[in-house]
């Protein structure tokens, strides 16, 4: 396999309900990564799309109706859905065609619309389709799960609702500082212990919404490309990780879990985490910049430790110590995270992954990490899916 | 027991009364040895030969392991003519069993909810159906 390195990138900033085509959303970012990348549409060899699950047959279609835009060329186009883990699976199927020698040049994008109000199950089969009944009979929206989560975690570790609302804090202070985030208003400790409970330990603030967004990245080895593009960042690991059996966690529309752990929490993205560790070469204590997935506080938390920057119970306390603010010892979220974008499903994993390259490029203004040299972006999907990126400049 | 001859589950194959008393439908695998619920969301031990798959129903009582209180009424499709909100859901282990299952909690003061004690199967009345019938889910109630 060969070195590849992401060039190009664009995003669609993040935003509310909108009645805009997701593809028209999708093509803002695939225009800014051609020209972040300085180069045209023709160079782009593969085309791996993320689905946008609630667009129907075009959302279904991402890639192709795209291409449809930018003027069909007949290369290969590839449409993944791996719930929150979508964009993961798009850029590791780049990276992978590239890597192989398949093509030299590819993109990975997704568009996401936000459906209005919450996110609920997308047919009205309980035969096929698993998510139906908890919906249906459990009266059990996605927040529900953290907080059985978080409840747990809570009596086993100590975790305070002031440490979850610290959470949010931290994440709103670096949003306010990130034009491409939906939410950039700023909240105190009190401000968020005031919110409601939505799920009773989370509150209001302290989990993530959905939205609307696109991110586009573009990954070469074409040697005459890479030496023409400013900063070109290598893609040392790209995974993805599915569950171990045993896992204790609750998944997202399950509606039982073992009560005997064989496996980690949150085994997917150990899985992803560990895959991406070795490829790479480097260890959690290498990581200079980590983006996670905070769709609530709770997974701030807990992905500190399901990745291996600290043991099992210890994440509360490197927050409290500010080990992972901008200028601790490992800086967690930079972007705002989700609690200040929201979750635009097939795109967020490549805005994570573009966050981690632009801080590598030294692009980010007042929410730099200095001297940033390997950066790491965790996903979370529901059901077992998960991927890890590791980069480096 | 309340009359149950009227009740229907809004899904079938999840909840029984016919022994008399409210239970869960799992099912367990004899091979590997675990319990899945529902009874088709299998979850087998690796290399496992999956043979001897045998329909079970759960003890009524198990252990609260975890759960929260929802303060915003449940999207669609969820549906009910009672006013739940806020309503508890519990995650209720059955150790035996080694599986731990989610429910609504009804008939059971939210501010008494506590890990570790003693919950049983119940049901909840949701809404009255075209044909009349009282459609109902599962739910745990804390053992009085």
């Amino acid at each position: 396999m060969r070195d590849v390195y992401i060039i190009g990138t664009g995003i669609h900033p993040w935003t509310g309900f909108s009645e805009t085509v997701f593809a028209d959303f999708a093509a803002v970012a695939v225009d800014g990564a051609l020209k972040d990348a300085n180069i045209e549409w023709r160079r782009i060899q593969a085309i791996m799309a993320g689905i946008f699950i609630y667009g129907g047959n075009a959302g279904h279609l991402s890639g192709q109706y795209l291409e449809s835009i930018f003027g069909e060329t007949g290369v290969p186009v590839v449409n993944v859905y791996n719930a929150c883990a979508t964009g993961s699976a798009a850029i590791r199927m780049a990276y992978n065609s590239v890597a192989a020698g398949e093509t030299e040049t590819a993109l990975a994008f997704g568009a996401d619309v936000s459906p209005k109000g919450f996110l609920t199950a997308k047919s009205d089969n309980a035969v096929q389709d698993r998510d139906v009944i908890r919906w249906k009979m459990g009266g059990m929206p996605n927040p529900i799960y953290w907080a059985l989560e978080c409840r747990k975690r809570m009596a086993k570790y100590g975790t305070t609702e002031e440490d979850l609302a610290l959470v949010k804090v931290l994440m709103s202070e670096y949003g306010a500082k990130n034009p491409h985030a939906r939410f950039k208003k700023t909240y105190s400790l009190e401000e968020v212990l005031k919110s409601v409970y939505v799920c009773d330990p989370l509150r209001l603030y302290e989990i993530c919404p959905v939205s609307t967004g696109a991110a586009a990245v573009i990954v070469t080895a074409d040697k005459e490309l890479i030496a023409k593009a400013d900063k070109p960042v290598k893609i040392n690991a790209t995974t993805m990780g599915s569950a171990i059996y045993g896992d204790p966690t609750i998944r997202i529309s399950a509606l039982s879990c073992p009560a005997v752990p064989e496996a980690p929490m949150l085994s997917e993205s150990y899985s992803a985490s560990r895959q991406a560790y070795e490829k790479a070469g480097v260890g959690p204590e290498d990581i200079d910049v980590l983006e996670l997935p905070d769709n609530s506080s709770w997974h701030y938390l807990v992905y500190l430790e399901t990745c291996g920057f600290c043991k099992e119970g210890e994440a509360d306390k490197m927050l409290r110590d500010g080990e992972t603010k901008i200028g601790g010892k490992l800086p967690v979220n930079p972007s705002g995270g989700f609690s200040s974008h929201g979750e635009a499903l097939s795109a967020q994993a490549l805005w994570q992954v573009i966050e981690c390259a632009n801080q590598l490029r030294g692009r980010c203004g007042e929410r730099q990490v200095q001297g940033a040299k390997v950066a790491m972006a965790q996903t979370y999907g529901l059901m077992g899916n998960s991927g890890t990126t590791i980069l480096s400049i | 027991m309340e009359n149950m001859a009227n009740k229907v589950a809004r899904i079938p194959n999840l909840v029984d009364w016919s022994t008399g008393e409210v239970r869960l439908m799992s099912a367990k695998c004899n091979s590997c040895g675990t319990y899945f619920f529902p009874r088709e969301h299998y979850q087998h031990r690796p290399g496992c030969s999956r043979e001897g798959v045998e329909n079970v129903l759960l003890p009524r009582r198990g252990k609260l392991a975890s759960y929260t209180v929802q303060y915003y009424p449940c999207p669609a499709p969820f549906k009910t003519e009672q006013k739940i909100t806020p309503y508890g859901i519990g995650l209720v282990e059955f150790e035996n069993e080694k599986i731990q299952v989610a429910g609504i909690i009804t008939n059971t003061d939210l501010k008494t909810l506590q890990l570790g004690m003693e919950m049983e199967t119940t049901i909840l009345d949701m809404y009255v159906n075209e044909e009349k019938q009282q459609v109902v889910t599962w739910a745990f109630q804390a053992v009085k």
